[in-house]
């Protein structure tokens, strides 16, 4: 903090040292890119981690926060705010510094209409293109188009005979010069096709249903022959604008939207929402509360490892031992086990803030040691089965080679960061709950390749195996939940807080106002930064390893569009 | 490899206990707090509507009905559930404050319409009074709205009686002050 206030003078214009691993700044929006460059090259600050905009409309204001962050050098996450007036937003933009700064910023600049100065591509990556210039993010936004009128969809009849239906704005609102001017940029089609060179290229669709992942986006390849020359992404196909519906729920409803972000990782988003609320409120979980938290983070490690590897395995057409089928035998072991803790399968809304919603049923202990020795076993032949067959190999090792360089600049994390040789771990880094009094190691692989994500991940169950039997083994006496004020009504402030998911990094950016509902909620999910690294890595890459290549990174659509 | 995987193959064959079930006639043994549909015990419910308040989806309606308690539950409103949107999040059953909702082991809510899937009080009812008990209950309420009334007039007539005194007396003081 001191470094940066010594090397740029006068424009840290507030700050806060929140705790020796949480650093808010807020700095002069003219000197954002020097300040960012100077922590990049001097602090060790090599990781962005994303960024958010909040609408400060009774200031009059909006403000960008950015969140930098390391890898390994110190724990220390910094949050650098600047604050620019709203009637002309414009900050400068940070691509030229880390590359994947791209998608936040388009997310910004598509939702709030923040103007990014040197953004190489700033066209909407969520939103269709109707909406875009009604920056719906925005505390004034109203709704589009007019809800009241009752006309939403205008049927419009082509010249080929087919139907469209069309949502326009209603004309006397145009006319009352209420609709902003769309701003214009390329569509995608035309972005796609200007990339075509010569006829011996093509453009290969895959989507947006496709075999890569359940969830809906459209991977668009410009090939050459068998090469993959530039891939193109576009997502937003589910988008549900959970962070807005948040805003308008209290913070105990605003829970249940934080399960279906991702369906595979509910328990670690709920954990990240209350992790961030209880930051807020300023209280700590009872001990057998957080001992319960973890194992229930780690059983859904182990259920969303096993049910990523297996369907993408079945994907690749690993169909002579059907490893999907194995892994839902045992997969449902483990949903069993947590089902008999929240009384759900998938959906848990099992964490609360200060606590947890049940505790352990009796027994549960030896339920679930015999379960988890088996899973062990398994897991063990499915390493051994995999090692050991010539196709799998053939089809994985060497494949989609991410160096660690590579890995970092593009802001992955999670299993396939760490196959890339660098032990990043939110349990090691950021460490929340009793994590630190627990005993485990972080996996890592050094060759990067698609056959190292998978092994990652099959080693973290039994990782995560044995975190469970030591939380088996200590966990104390005591109540599961924190005394609360009857309603929850933080303090004006905000906070962040990061959790380790099945697939990373995940964060949430929580800020209130003092009132029953959150003023802004930013979450900062892992996938969304895989699906980002996904054109760089593919390029080069042959169309038929575009499957084993993508499908390794374990995406889920469903969190990228939130 | 073949005989290996061959070899892990027969392995779960003849290891794994159970896969597939058959499933209407055997059904899965599911945990002690399961969510699934919710009973309601009407006896104690206290239609304070908290439930329907913190329900993020706004599934829950208040509706009347009659088997109820009317001693606690003067309005006799209960909550109607309806299925088409709840999301067993089980937010209403912490909220509640008498715990008179909870949540049963019963997951089966396919209809053929969509009123089929809205439940009302009637239908999520594990406990509730008979007709006999409620004609009771409803006189005892009677009885004691009543006494209440009485109460209130008696305590509404000992106000006037003692503002009309008041005003005796201050007009008395008036008086006395316009004698002086």
């Amino acid at each position: 903090m001191s470094a940066i206030q010594s090397a740029f003078p006068g424009s840290v214009l507030e700050s806060r040292v929140e705790s020796d691993r949480r650093l808010w700044i807020t700095v002069d929006p003219k000197k954002l890119v020097e300040i960012t460059q100077f922590l990049r090259d001097k602090k060790d600050f090599d990781h962005y981690s994303g960024a958010a905009g909040v609408d400060r409309i009774n200031d009059n204001l909006f403000e960008v926060v950015e969140i930098l962050t390391s890898h390994g050098a110190h724990q220390v996450v910094v949050l650098m705010k600047v604050k620019i007036p709203r009637d002309k937003p414009s900050v400068r933009s940070l691509t030229g510094l880390y590359w994947n700064a791209n998608w936040y910023e388009r997310e910004i600049w598509e939702m709030y209409g923040i103007n990014f100065e040197g953004h190489p591509e700033l066209y909407p990556l969520l939103l269709p293109d109707e909406l875009v210039g009604y920056w719906p993010w925005r505390k004034d936004f109203k709704g589009y188009p007019d809800t009241t009128t009752g006309e939403r969809a205008i049927e419009q009849v082509g010249p080929d005979g087919y139907t469209e239906f069309k949502i326009m704005p209603h004309p006397e609102l145009i006319k009352a010069g209420v609709v902003p001017e769309r701003p214009k940029y390329p569509t995608f089609r035309e972005r796609e096709e200007a990339e075509i060179k010569s006829d011996s290229e093509m453009i290969m669709h895959m989507g947006p249903q496709h075999a890569i992942v359940p969830g809906p986006f459209l991977l668009d390849l410009l090939i050459e022959g068998e090469r993959v020359k530039k891939a193109f992404l576009d997502v937003g196909y589910i988008h549900k604008g959970i962070e807005k519906i948040m805003e308008n729920r209290t913070y105990l409803q605003g829970l249940v939207y934080t399960d279906r972000m991702c369906y595979l990782a509910s328990i670690t988003n709920n954990e990240a929402y209350c992790g961030a609320v209880e930051k807020l409120l300023g209280i700590t979980p009872p001990e057998r509360a957080q001992y319960i938290r973890v194992i229930l983070a780690e059983l859904s490690r182990i259920q969303s490892h096993l049910l990523g590897t297996g369907e993408f395995l079945t994907l690749l057409g690993a169909a002579t031992y059907s490893p999907f089928q194995y892994m839902i035998i045992d997969r449902e072991d483990i949903v069993y086990l947590m089902e008999s803790v929240t009384g759900a399968r998938i959906t848990h809304t099992f964490v609360r803030f200060g606590g947890v919603r049940n505790d352990l049923p009796d027994g549960f202990a030896d339920k679930a040691r015999p379960i988890l020795k088996r899973m062990r076993e398994r897991t063990e032949e499915y390493m051994d089965l995999l090692h050991s067959d010539p196709i799998y190999t053939r089809r994985m090792r060497g494949i989609g080679v991410l160096s660690p360089g590579d890995a970092r600049r593009l802001g992955v994390s999670g299993p396939p960061l760490r196959a890339s040789d660098t032990p990043y771990d939110m349990r090691r880094e950021d460490p929340i709950l009793v994590y630190p009094d627990l005993d485990f190691k972080v996996v890592t692989r050094k060759a990067g390749d698609a056959e190292a994500r998978v092994e990652v991940r099959l080693e973290e169950i039994l990782e995560s195996i044995h975190i469970i039997e030591q939380c088996l083994d200590q966990i104390p006496e005591g109540p599961i939940q924190e005394k609360l004020p009857k309603k929850i009504k933080p303090e004006p402030g905000e906070a962040y807080y990061r959790v380790e998911d099945p697939r990373g990094e995940m964060g949430f950016y929580v800020v209130s106002d003092g009132s029953e509902k959150p003023y802004r909620v930013k979450v900062r999910g892992p996938v969304y930064a895989y699906m980002q690294a996904l054109p760089p890595l593919l390029e080069g890459a042959y169309v038929a390893d575009v499957v084993a290549i993508a499908g390794s990174m374990d995406a889920c659509t469903s969190e990228v569009d939130r | 490899m073949v005989l290996k995987s061959l070899k892990y193959t027969l392995k779960t064959a003849l290891t794994t206990t159970e896969v597939t079930r058959l499933y209407p006639e055997v059904m899965m043994e599911l945990p002690a707090n399961e969510r699934g549909i919710h009973e309601l015990d009407a006896t104690t419910c206290i239609g304070c509507g908290s439930c329907a308040r913190i329900c993020p989806n706004s599934c829950i309606e208040m509706v009347p009905y009659r088997y109820g308690n009317p001693l606690k539950n003067r309005k006799m409103q209960f909550p109607q559930i309806d299925y088409g949107r709840c999301t067993f999040c089980g937010l209403c059953v912490d909220e509640c404050p008498v715990s008179c909702l909870k949540m049963g082991k019963t997951t089966e809510i396919a209809g053929w319409d969509r009123k089929d899937i809205v439940y009302g009080p009637d239908r999520i009812a594990v406990k509730k009074f008979s007709e006999k008990e409620v004609a009771e209950l409803e006189a005892e309420a009677k009885r004691q709205a009543e006494e209440k009334k009485k109460a209130a007039a008696a305590a509404a007539k000992e106000k006037a009686a003692k503002a009309k005194g008041k005003e005796n007396k201050a007009k008395a003081k008036l008086g006395e002050g316009g004698e002086a």
